[in-house]
């Protein structure tokens, strides 16, 4: 196995994740497509970290985790406050703001 | 060009020019209501300090030997980083003093006038403090010793401007009118920014002395850009075909405002702009050409709208527009030229401030009333105004001995120089032009000042009867200065070469050359076509009884065979009614061409804009799906760029 | 365990220059504090304390600052934490701006005078529309989080703009997004406005970050490392491929762009600027767009100056594009803010042109003219909101323009400040616009960018018409009998418009001092 599919799978799941953005109307799922997009990322930095035989990529991949966390806690917390108020988490409800 | 020296003794607190101006403005600002009752007096008294000085000044200058007479006063360092130093200094010359003799005299003058004509306004106060800033804003243009500095008081012209045409801001009108003035001017204003960053790309400075001792280095199509972009300038500021549209309609603003803004001082920048960058024009045969076929085509344009207009300040802001045209045309001419164009600007500036004084006068006894088909025989009841108007009207037509004459005849004279075609059709131009300002002025003297008092059974708008009375004393003061310029101030330039010389520091030698027609009979022809104008519109306007309503259009020849019209029917098939078909064609080019241009432009950007706003949906995933295509959009293009 | 202690030893401890980072350290130590602070006082205790801490934090890091900047320091700067930061005169340049900028936006959040309370809700948690937020809506508390978080997005963005590598980059954009995210929800007012915008930026912010790190990723897999000198040396010597490198090069600054606010990656910005609390706006667009520009003009000039004639003609583009979205866009807006939005969009086109304004002889004469246009465009822009939040009704701020009609005969003072601050936002001499564009325009020109420039003035003879729409409906058009009323601020929001209508015109008179400051070095590579 070349190195290179991995990295191609990276891009595939990168994509996936872009095109989940788009099409997805539930704001929790828009946000894990979001977050596949972040994993699919971090496949090619642990891909990139063997093809260039240093450890960089791999610790860059924890920082990639610890930071998504934290963008998680956030994101709910937003995701939270408008699913209470409106009652519906269709990021297509959301549109008051427009023009 | 004679080399500027750091300016000593009485010069070099130049900077005061600017000063009390400037200081009276902020007073006035800042101060609010508490000055209001001596906030007038303030603004005429920091404007004819500024006069004062500016005459010291001028007696000092004249006692130095012509090699000194170019002085610079460094105030500053404005902007001063490794690559990129802009100075802020004054340019003490004869150009420079000679428009601040004019800025100050004049603009003490309509100061004064300002007191009585704007007694009832409320506010009269800021009235002032703009027209200080605006004298200001014009001093700091025509002393700046560079580029920048000039743009910086171009801006600020045009900000006080803009603030005073929109004076009447309860009026709809006024308010467009004051956009559009704005509109137009930025239009003007981009290319003179282009031209400045196009030097100092070049030069790496917009100082003068710099720039014009170091012309050599531009090639020549560097050159034709730059003249031909500070021409647009040019064209913005003096309402130049084809941005001509904004001053007529500019006269919303205050009568004072209209004769010293409008017509004496800022709408003449654009000639000062390119007198003072002269060594750029005589570098460009081709660039001064376009110069003088603007200057051709506008004081046409204006002459023959001049003729169609009933309204008494519009027809002098066309008027202003061709007189500009004539001197637009001068400076065209290179070398034999400026000193010309300079002459007529400040000939102009008297009697044309002195006929918009004059029209405030009227209009100030006739109700504010604008219409001239609505007055008539007011001679008996305006006198002074009369009298001052009518010299002033003398001047502007060019007859001897009055000021107009000597300015204008020398540039018609001159537009006669040169080889081939082009002689005949600048000059031809220009006196055809000279006979159409006699058409037209007194066509207006006739409406206004003579015939029957076409008044006496209406009312004005508001419903009160015409009491038309002489204005008080600081207005009719005023106007007789200013008469007395028009009368005296062409023969006084010109003699002996007073004028040219004295500009000799700035502008180069004023040359000679022999035109196709010698200039005595170019005077004869001038004077003549004066009268056959004048006496063409008392033909027309003179005899019988206008209407007060604008006639309604004539259409068919039918009506002009009863025979007893039947002289005036010929008249009007002959004359009248090709000027009037020119006349409407060149209005409905104006309103339709060139407002349609403007306005055109602004739907555009409205309507788009209307358009492309509906994209922001307000839904985030289409947010998402903008961004997406943007990201591949340049990803494409990197990839595309770098293996095509 | 005595082998593991023998290995540890063998690692060599980083090199730290405390003295460079201090003005980092002292913010983001506050930062914490503040938190803590924030769970163990009293409700009542909490804003005047925090606000102190704040202030003071503020004030304190501008003295470590000042004194690391007027010490003895390598005049092309220091890189410390093992190359992370550069601490170099761009980057001193830009914390300090952030840092005065930030004291103009805390004085903002702060005030409670202009909004009963402040303009942040009393408790987030309360349902929009319910009872409870009827009552929130009129009580004097306010969430006090803001305070700590406003610290963490500032010492995000200090670190942004110093960040030596693409992964310390990375981290420092999400301090400075997430506390963003919450803040722009926070509105005491309006809040499904409120939320919204919280939710739209959330969203988007996280999807373009996700770009910013994949190009992160790519960038690694081509030069081996992510330090952006490292990256510089690979494009220069190169026998890799350059797929990788311009890939990664186009969705890094993609992150980078929307972050900017630069179109087409502009769209969050009109609506996150109109739902979010005024005083949160004014700290987006001031300090955001220092902090994203910082890290553009980091990124451009040192891992990709080498590269410049393959990005430059598509960033070019991507500059127009910016600047006709902006100048059309805004010409019919009918919300003030959101028109300021356009506006800024419209300026970060012109940021943009400074940004790319590179020679080939590897001088970058943009570097100082976008800084010095960063530093007059933040504090107009900040005094501009400050004036936004002073225009009221009964229901809150006033910002529909309509309502602005005849705004001059009620209140011709701030009429007046405002119109000075929209006339500095045209760019009209005597203001610092004016000297922005100049010098970043005369910087464009010298790196032959000429017909951008073009470009630039046009669009800024457009966008110069929607200003004016504004001047002209507050001085020429009739109040509305209803319209709204204009509060007297209090200290805090008369010191921000004041130091921001100030700067904005001391800049537009003597610029020299900080035009030369921002010149006196460039990036470390």
């Amino acid at each position: 196995m070349t190195p290179t599919y991995y990295l191609l799978l990276s891009a595939l799941l990168f994509s996936i994740g872009a095109v989940g953005v788009l099409v997805r109307r539930n704001a929790i799922v828009v946000f894990m497509c979001v977050e596949l997009m972040l994993n699919a990322v971090n496949l090619s930095l642990v891909t990139f970290a063997r093809i260039n035989g240093s450890l960089d990529g791999q610790v860059m991949a924890f920082f990639v985790m610890v930071v998504a966390a934290a963008e998680v806690v956030v994101g709910l917390a937003i995701i939270m406050s408008i699913f209470r108020t409106r009652r519906s988490a269709s990021v297509d409800d959301s549109n008051l703001l427009k023009y | 060009m004679t080399e500027p020296v750091a300016a000593s003794g009485i010069a070099s607190l130049a900077w005061l020019l600017l000063a009390l101006p400037a200081f009276g403005a902020a007073v006035l600002l800042v101060g609010g209501k508490r000055t209001d009752k001596w906030g007038h007096l303030l603004g005429c008294a920091t404007i004819l300090g500024a006069f004062g000085y500016g005459l010291a000044l001028f007696f000092s200058t004249l006692g130095l030997s012509p090699e000194e007479r170019v002085q610079n006063v460094h105030l500053f360092n404005w902007i001063d980083v490794n690559a990129l130093t802009v100075e802020f200094g004054l340019r003490i010359d004869p150009l420079s003093l000679t428009f601040v003799l004019l800025i100050t005299g004049v603009g003490s003058l309509i100061h004064i006038y300002s007191i009585g004509y704007m007694a009832h306004e409320e506010g009269r106060r800021k009235f002032f403090a703009y027209l200080n800033l605006f004298v200001a804003a014009m001093l700091l243009l025509v002393l700046g010793n560079g580029f920048v500095t000039l743009y910086f008081g171009w801006e600020g012209v045009g900000l006080a401007s803009y603030l005073l045409i929109g004076w009447y801001q309860y009026k709809p009108e006024a308010a467009s009118a004051a956009k559009k003035a704005f509109l137009m001017n930025r239009v003007g204003d981009l290319g003179l920014a282009i031209a400045i960053f196009l030097m100092f790309n070049k030069l790496g400075t917009t100082q003068y002395t710099e720039v014009f001792s170091r012309v050599s280095e531009f090639s020549s199509a560097e050159v034709l850009a730059i003249t031909l972009l500070l021409l647009l300038g040019a064209c913005g500021k003096s309402g130049q075909f084809p941005l001509q549209a904004w001053l007529p309609d500019a006269m919303a603003g205050p009568t004072p405002v209209s004769a010293l803004i409008h017509a004496a001082t800022m709408v003449t920048a654009g000639v000062y702009l390119i007198a003072r960058s002269n060594p750029l024009y005589n570098l460009s045969e081709d660039g001064r050409l376009v110069v003088m076929i603007i200057g051709g085509v506008t004081l046409l344009i204006g002459c023959i709208i001049g003729c169609a207009y009933d309204d008494f300040k519009k027809v002098l802001a066309y008027s202003t527009v061709s007189q500009i045209g004539y001197m637009i045309l001068a400076v065209g001419l290179g070398p034999i030229g400026y000193a010309l164009g300079i002459m007529h600007l400040l000939t102009h500036g008297f009697f044309k401030a002195g006929l918009f004084l004059g029209a405030g006068s009227v209009m100030h006894g006739m109700n504010d009333e604008g219409n001239i088909r609505r007055m008539g025989g007011l001679y008996k009841f305006l006198p002074i105004t009369f009298v001052t108007w009518t010299l002033g009207y003398l001047a502007l037509i060019g007859i001897p001995p009055f000021a107009g004459y000597f300015s204008k005849d020398a540039i018609i004279a001159a537009a006669f120089t040169g080889e081939g075609w082009r002689p005949w059709v600048f000059g031809g131009v220009a006196l055809l032009g000279a006979a159409l300002t006699a058409f037209y002025m007194t066509r207006l003297l006739i409406l206004v000042f003579l015939g029957q008092p076409r008044w006496k059974d209406l009312k004005s708008e508001d419903g009160r009867d015409y009491h038309p009375h002489e204005s008080p004393l600081s207005m009719t003061v005023p106007m007789i200065i200013l008469a007395v310029g028009s009368v005296g101030g062409g023969w006084f330039l010109s003699s002996g070469g007073r004028l040219a010389g004295w500009l000799e520091p700035s502008l180069g030698e004023l040359k000679e050359e022999h035109g196709v027609i010698s200039h005595g009979m170019v005077g004869i022809l001038t004077v003549v076509l004066a009268v056959v104008g004048a006496g063409l519109a008392f033909l027309l306007f003179g005899r019988g009884k206008q209407p007060v309503e604008r006639p309604a259009r004539v259409s068919f020849p039918v009506r002009a065979a009863r025979a007893d019209l039947y002289g005036n029917a010929l008249n009007e098939a002959l004359f009248a009614r090709p000027g009037t078909w020119l006349t409407r064609a060149l209005v409905f080019l104006d309103l339709k061409g060139v407002d349609g241009l403007v306005n055109g432009t602004a739907a555009l950007l409205g309507g788009s804009s209307g358009r492309l706003r509906r994209l922001q949906t307000g839904f985030v995933r289409s947010y998402a799906l903008s961004m997406l295509l943007g990201s591949i959009f340049v990803l494409g293009a990197l990839l595309v760029v770098r293996f095509s | 365990m005595n082998l593991l202690v023998a290995q540890a030893q063998q690692i060599e401890a980083p090199q730290i220059d405390y003295g460079a980072i201090a003005p980092l350290l002292v913010v983001l130590g506050a930062a914490c504090m503040s938190v803590l602070l924030e769970a163990l006082l009293p409700k009542h205790q909490r804003w005047a304390v925090q606000l102190v801490l704040t202030l003071g934090t503020l004030v304190g890091a501008t003295g470590a600052l000042i004194f690391y900047a007027t010490s003895e320091r390598p005049a092309q700067g220091v890189a410390t934490l093992a190359g992370a930061i550069a601490v170099d005169s761009p980057s001193l340049f830009l914390w300090a701006t952030l840092l005065v900028l930030a004291f103009g936006s805390v004085l903002l959040i702060a005030d409670r005078s202009v909004e009963p309370g402040g303009a942040f809700v009393a408790q987030a948690a309360i349902r929009p529309g319910t009872i409870q937020d009827r009552a929130q809506a009129t009580k004097t508390g306010m969430q006090t989080e803001v305070f700590p978080l406003t610290l963490f997005a500032l010492g995000g963005m200090m670190t942004f703009v110093a960040s030596n590598d693409l992964l310390t980059m990375f981290v420092a954009l999400e301090v400075l997004s997430l506390p963003l995210y919450l803040m722009c929800g926070l509105a005491r007012r309006r809040r499904l406005l409120s939320q919204e915008a919280a939710v739209k930026y959330f969203l988007l912010g996280a999807f373009a970050s996700a770009f910013f790190l994949y190009g992160v990723a790519l960038l690694y897999g081509y030069a081996g490392s992510v330090k952006l000198s490292a990256i510089a040396t690979a494009a220069a010597g190169t026998d890799r491929s350059d797929t990788l490198l311009f890939a990664g090069f186009g969705l890094l600054v993609v992150g980078l762009l929307f972050k900017a606010a630069v179109g087409p990656f502009h769209s969050w910005t009109p609506d996150v600027y109109q739902g979010a609390p005024t005083p949160v706006t004014a700290f987006m667009a001031a300090c955001t767009k220092v902090a994203a520009f910082g890290g553009i003009l980091r990124v451009l000039t040192v891992a990709f100056e080498n590269t410049q004639w393959e990005w430059r003609g598509v960033l070019y583009g991507v500059a127009v594009v910016s600047m006709v979205i902006g100048a059309v866009l805004g010409l019919t807006q009918t919300d003030v803010k959101r028109m300021i939005a356009y506006s800024s969009v419209a300026h970060a086109g012109f940021l943009l042109i400074g940004s790319i304004a590179l020679t080939p002889e590897g001088t970058a004469p943009g570097v100082s003219a976008t800084l010095f246009y960063l530093l007059a465009y933040g504090f107009t822009t900040i005094a501009a909101f400050g004036i936004v939040s002073l225009v009221r009704n009964s229901d809150g701020e006033a910002t529909h323009l309509s309502q602005w009609a005849g705004l001059a005969k009620r209140s011709p003072i701030v009429a007046g400040v405002f119109t000075f601050l929209l006339l500095a936002l045209a760019g009209i001499p005597l203001t610092s616009g004016f000297i922005g564009k100049f010098v970043v325009f005369s910087a464009a020109i010298e790196a032959g960018l000429a017909p951008l420039v073009v470009i630039a003035l046009v669009a800024s003879a457009v966008a110069a018409f929607f200003y004016l729409r504004v001047i002209v409906l507050m001085y020429f058009s009739e109040p509305a009998p209803d319209g709204p009323t204009v509060t007297v601020p209090g200290a805090f929001t008369t010191i921000a418009i004041t130091l921001g209508a100030v700067v904005t015109l001391v800049l537009g008179l003597w610029p020299t001092f900080v035009l030369d400051w921002a010149g006196t070095g460039t990036f470390l590579s």
